[in-house]
C-alpha cells in the first residue's frame, strides 16, 4: 500500500499549500482540512483522482463478500 | 496525485509568540533587529521628517491583549530602511516601513517582504507545535530553492 503523507509547503508570502497524497476517499480531503484548520482558512480545494478512488478497507470487505 | 488546499494564514497569538516570529523572520530577510521601546521610537519619528513613510497593516492578524502588547514594538534596520512592528489600535499587526531616499512603492515591497517572512515563521512554529502536541510524525523538513518550507508528515 503506497504511504500516506500530507506535505505542507509554507511559501515566502506566508501562504500555505497543503497537499495529501496516497489518502484515498474522503479522508485525504478530512486530513487536508484538519491541518489547514491549524494554520488559517482554506482558500481553494482541489479534489483529485484519490478523492474519488475507493479506500481500501472497503475493497477488502467486497473481496470477503466474494469469497464466499 | 493529491488533493490540494491553499490555505490563508491566520495570525493570532500573544505579543511574545508574534515578537519571535518577527524578529525571526526579518532576520531571514536580511534585516537586523534593533531594541527600543515604544517611547524612544516615537520621538525619533518625530525628529526625522525628511523619512519616506509607508504603513502596512497585516490582513487577519490579531495581537492578544496582555500587558506585553501594549506599547511593545519590534523595530529591524537594513540598508537604511527601518521597520517598525507593532499592535495597532484594533490588536491587529502592522509595520510602519521608513527610509530616505526611498519610494514608497519600494517601501512598501519591502515591507510585503518582510510580512511574508514573519507569517512563515509563524506558521511554521504553530504547525510544528500543534502537530506535536498531536503526536503527528514529522517525516522530513526542507528549505526549497525559492526559500518555501517543506513539511511531510504521516497521516494520523
Amino acid at each position: 500500500m503506497a504511504s500516506e503523507e500530507i506535505e505542507i509547503e509554507i511559501g515566502v508570502d506566508g501562504r500555505v499549500t497543503v497537499r495529501t497524497k496516497g489518502i484515498k476517499g474522503e479522508a485525504c480531503r478530512d486530513y487536508a482540512a484538519a491541518v489547514a484548520k491549524i494554520i488559517g482558512r482554506i482558500e481553494t480545494s482541489e479534489p483529485t483522482a484519490e478523492l474519488y478512488e475507493t479506500p481500501d478497507v472497503v475493497r477488502r470487505v467486497i473481496d470477503i463478500h466474494n469469497r464466499r | 496525485m493529491s488533493t490540494v488546499l491553499i490555505v490563508a494564514p491566520v495570525v493570532i497569538a500573544n505579543w511574545s509568540v508574534i515578537s519571535a516570529a518577527v524578529a525571526a523572520g526579518v532576520a531571514a530577510a536580511g534585516f537586523t533587529t534593533v531594541a527600543h521601546t515604544a517611547a524612544r521610537v516615537g520621538q525619533e519619528l518625530q525628529s526625522d521628517r525628511a523619512m519616506t513613510r509607508e504603513e502596512i497593516d497585516i490582513p487577519d492578524s490579531e495581537i492578544l491583549e496582555g500587558a506585553a502588547a501594549t506599547g511593545e514594538t519590534v523595530v529591524a534596520e537594513k540598508d537604511g530602511v527601518r521597520a517598525v512592528f507593532s499592535r495597532d489600535a484594533r490588536g491587529a499587526l502592522k509595520v510602519c516601513m521608513e527610509g530616505s531616499g526611498v519610494s514608497k512603492s519600494e517601501l512598501r515591497r519591502l515591507g510585503e517582504e518582510l510580512i511574508g517572512r514573519v507569517t512563515q515563521q509563524y506558521v511554521y512554529h504553530r504547525l510544528v507545535s500543534e502537530l506535536a502536541a498531536r503526536n503527528v510524525n514529522i517525516i522530513d523538513e526542507q528549505v526549497t530553492a525559492d526559500q518555501a518550507v517543506k513539511i511531510r508528515v504521516r497521516s494520523w
